[in-house]
């Protein structure tokens, strides 16, 4: 029996809202398994070896070479960084020669990580590398870096990626990265070319663009003339290009990487059709002596930072990946279906101890209210616990099981309250320290027990309080 | 024991109406006699019956726009809304629906939340703590000694609400009108797609200007006067209210780049399956409605001096910030722009016959971040700058009014508008006192 193929209509996946680097999420939780998987994030460069496992060979002069760590670690970076590499061109007893490249895998993937290389016959570094670097061989490395590269989190996540040339290595590892995430993405390429079988990856291009239908390829070729059959696009960037591949651009942050003339054509094609300077990303595979000072300056910064963490982890190690979230200060937790958890509106209800009260001294005993010492309040009552009540300067000592605003109020603390059920809110107070039991009747909104208030006439204390009242 | 009968119970202990039967049949006489293509007669601008009869019959009839959904991004958040002599409470309950109750305490009248806007869980009453829950019943009122209290009959008085699209409005009527189903599907495909839900306010801006509220309207249906906003001119095309074969030789010009605006606007939004088509029916519905998608000059983006985008985040699922201005105007009291990047909402609540609040709120998307995706300044600069000159012109009017020696002049065919406006006004107000 033979089965045909035959096209059915097979509608869209469905997806959640805009798309969200896996390390964010990691990054945002502080216990449990996803700590676990905190080496996944991309938080700073570092030095290290690694290990040539395989090498490709693409199309158009460039060679893929497969590493993974020699230390065993995943790889963790952004999508567009790249990492620079010693290599020992003059022997291994000369100084080793830097260069930097794109990694051109996904981080999504970190156990490998790729760099694709063209050879450049004229160049010093590249055929060296094309030719010695085999499955074996260990390079001293530095990374990730640069600033060239996907957001952690972007609810809208509509891009127009530009390449030309070897410019298509870090773009290949966004649209790998990409393709690997769950979620909303709107993704056009447009990648230039110089002859019709130079496209690096085209067939893993064309494969991503033919099984996900966020993203879309288009291929030009450059001003070279057209073989018979392209039915790609022909010619030099221009705009009406842009239009034609992308004719939403101006609502799309773009990343564009190749040689600086085209860059620098670009930069001013993109402008014409109306991108915002901010939404535009570049990376020079060439450039001027600007530059490659800036590139040099880049390196040199990351050097250092990897040579602090290097010592802080040496230091602690177990301080140093506890710190991480806060310490960077890069990552926020909040995507859900719908996109962010938080809308941020108005400020709505703050907590400030320092109010201004409608009272002052109120009851009189003790210190002067504000004062920040309640050891030194009178104590009256008898209990397990402590109730250190600062504006009326008071320690209340009571049992587990007595509702809080009946003692206070018997202590002489000037608390108003209605309903005694939890119900009106009239005796909301602020805890500072400490833990209730609440049984409220709606009186009080989550939010408000979120910023520390509680309801005193249905709460008992599980623990000493200090209550600013 | 006799039960009294014919007589409703919300009647009791009113006066048969605000206005001695005389003075009602003077006011429906100066309805009747309005000039049709003129301004309205002053005591219209200046009397306080005729204010007092607009309460009755136009705020406390029809649909009125209070908030946008920004506005209360969370269970418990409210804001008050006060007109003429009433006062509501708008308040998200935990549903995510909206309630709305007469700020009324229904002890002794005391006024029962007094913030302009803010969260709460229950109502408490600041005089005798009276409190509702969120939906108005009356959940605890303190009563030693009571034996006949039945909280039951004492709940807060409840509007009627409708959230379209973002925004909210109330209706304080027994029956609202019926048609403003009709006309929120009408808009609502319009702005759905900047989704209102996921802004957050950027600035609000509150105006008490010295005119009655239906100079203010009337001054916001016409750019015949858009001479005196150069900020707004840079955005708006002059011609705007303009149509082919009325465009002034000086103006020829501007008319040709606002014609091929317009049609790249609208080969855009064919592209997103945007609607931009004007629909227009001010005076010939119940809840008049006028909305279109119209270009903005310069890079069309928005209301910035070179039309550039004013937040640098995208609204909604929006793909292009190059989608001019959606602008829609409500009968009675409100007027908004939808750009790709930002939304401005104006709500326009009368306090008397010569005091109006014009509330002006941005809303930019919720995760744009000030001063890093928009600057303060720039985003609200143009219609702060237009707000207060349309304050001055409604001033001008209002003074201009309270003359002995104003009487009514004609509105220009660029005016047609504003007589839609006041044609709508008259009918409202006409059948309500039939």
């Amino acid at each position: 029996m033979i089965e045909l193929l035959t096209e059915t209509a097979i509608s869209e996946p469905s997806r959640i809202r805009g798309l969200e680097m896996p390390w964010n999420r990691v990054m945002g939780s502080t216990e449990g398994p996803a700590g676990a998987a905190r080496a996944l994030g991309p938080w700073h460069p570092q030095e290290f070896m690694a290990e040539c496992v395989e090498t490709v060979p693409e199309a158009g002069g460039m060679m893929t070479f497969v590493f993974r760590r020699c230390d065993g670690a995943p790889l963790a970076f952004r999508a567009g960084q790249y990492v620079n590499i010693a290599f020992p061109v003059n022997g291994e007893d000369q100084d080793p020669v830097d260069r930097s490249y794109s990694l051109s895998s996904s981080p999504t993937q970190p156990w490998t990580f790729n760099i694709t290389v063209k050879s450049d016959p004229a160049g010093l570094v590249s055929p060296w590398v094309h030719e010695n670097v085999k499955p074996g061989m260990v390079l001293d490395m530095l990374g990730p870096v640069g600033a060239f590269h996907l957001p952690d989190a972007d609810r809208r996540a509509r891009y127009l990626l530009l390449a030309a040339g070897a410019g298509i290595t870090p773009i290949m590892s966004m649209v790998r990265t990409i393709h690997s995430l769950p979620g909303q993405a709107d993704v056009v390429v447009l990648y230039h070319g110089a002859e019709a079988g130079g496209y690096a990856f085209h067939q893993e291009l064309a494969y991503i663009a033919s099984v996900d239908s966020r993203v879309k390829v288009f291929y030009s070729l450059g001003n070279r003339s057209k073989p018979e059959g392209w039915e790609w696009l022909s010619g030099r960037l221009t705009a009406a290009m842009i239009d034609q591949v992308a004719p939403d651009a101006n609502g799309r942050q773009v990343y564009a990487c190749g040689p600086e003339g085209y860059l620098n054509t670009a930069a001013e094609l993109l402008k014409k059709v109306g991108v915002d300077d901010t939404s535009i990303n570049m990376e020079f595979f060439s450039g001027d002596r600007q530059t490659l000072l800036e590139y040099q300056e880049e390196l040199a910064l990351a050097a250092d930072i990897a040579e602090e963490i290097a010592e802080e982890i040496a230091d602690s190690a177990q301080d140093y990946y506890e710190s991480q979230p806060t310490a960077f200060g890069l990552y926020e937790p909040g995507y859900d279906a719908e996109g962010t958890l938080t809308a941020t509106g108005l400020p709505l209800e703050t907590v400030d101890p320092d109010a201004p009260r409608s009272e002052d001294g109120s009851s009189g005993v003790g210190e002067e209210p504000g004062s920040s010492d309640a050891s030194s309040f009178d104590t009256v009552g008898t209990g397990s616990l402590t109730l250190s009540f600062m504006r009326t300067g008071i320690n209340v000592r009571v049992d587990p099981d007595e509702h809080i605003l009946e003692v206070a109020q018997r202590a002489g603390v000037r608390i108003g309250a209605n309903c005694k059920e939890g119900m009106c809110g009239s005796c909301k107070v602020v805890k500072l320290s400490g833990e209730v039991e609440m049984n409220h009747q709606g009186g009080i909104r989550a939010r408000e027990i979120d910023a520390g208030k509680f309801l005193p006439c249905c709460s008992t204390a599980r623990t000493d309080m200090v209550i600013d009242a | 024991m006799s039960a009294p009968v014919n007589v409703a119970l919300n009647s009791r202990g009113k006066l048969a109406s605000s206005l001695p039967a005389h003075q009602r049949a003077e006011i429906a006489e100066l309805f009747e006699f309005r000039r049709a293509g003129y301004s309205l007669d002053a005591p219209f601008y200046t009397d306080r019956s005729i204010f007092n009869i607009d309460m009755e019959a136009i705020f406390g009839q029809h649909w009125i726009y209070a908030a946008s959904v920004a506005e209360l991004p969370e269970p418990g958040d409210y804001v008050t809304v006060d007109y003429g002599p009433y006062s509501l409470i708008v308040l998200r309950n935990d549903d995510g629906d909206v309630n709305v109750l007469h700020n009324v305490c229904r002890h002794r009248g005391a006024r029962v939340l007094t913030e302009a806007a803010g969260s709460t869980g229950n109502l408490v009453c600041g005089y005798h703590s009276w409190t509702y829950s969120p939906s108005g019943d009356l959940i605890h009122a303190s009563a030693p000694g009571e034996t006949k209290f039945d909280k039951g009959c004492f709940g807060l008085k409840r509007a009627h609400s409708r959230m379209v699209a973002g925004l909210i409005f109330v209706c304080i009527a027994d029956e609202p009108p019926a048609d403003f189903d009709e006309t929120s599907k009408i808009f609502e495909p319009y702005l759905a797609p900047h989704d209102l839900s996921k802004t957050k306010i950027a600035y609000q801006q509150n105006i008490i200007e010295e005119g009655n509220w239906k100079l203010v309207m009337e001054n916001n249906r016409e750019c015949y006067h858009c001479d005196g906003h150069p900020e707004l001119a840079c955005s708006l095309f002059p011609t705007w209210g303009l149509t082919d074969g009325v465009i002034p030789p000086h103006l020829e010009e501007v008319w040709d780049r606002n014609k091929e605006a317009q049609s790249s606007l609208e080969e855009r939004c064919r592209r997103y399956g945007l609607p931009y088509e004007v629909v227009e029916e001010l005076d010939t519905r119940v809840a008049g409605i006028r909305i279109s998608r119209e270009s903005l000059d310069g890079e069309g983006e928005s209301f910035s001096p070179d039309g550039r985008r004013l937040s640098k985040k995208l609204l909604g699922d929006l793909r292009d910030f190059r989608l001019g201005r959606c602008s829609m105007h409500l009968q009675p009291n409100s007027w908004f722009h939808f750009q790709g990047d930002h939304v401005i909402t104006f709500a326009v609540f009368p306090v008397n016959e010569h005091q109006t609040l014009v509330r002006t709120t941005w809303l930019v998307a919720d995760d744009a971040e000030e001063g890093v995706d928009y600057d303060l300044e720039k985003l609200t600069y143009t219609w702060k700058q237009t707000n207060l000159q349309d304050k001055a012109f409604v001033e001008l009017c209002q003074k201009g009014a309270s003359s002995p020696a104003y009487e009514p002049g004609p509105y220009m065919k660029s005016e047609y508008q504003v007589e839609a406006f006041i044609n709508w006004y008259v009918q409202r107000v006409q059948e309500h006192l039939a």
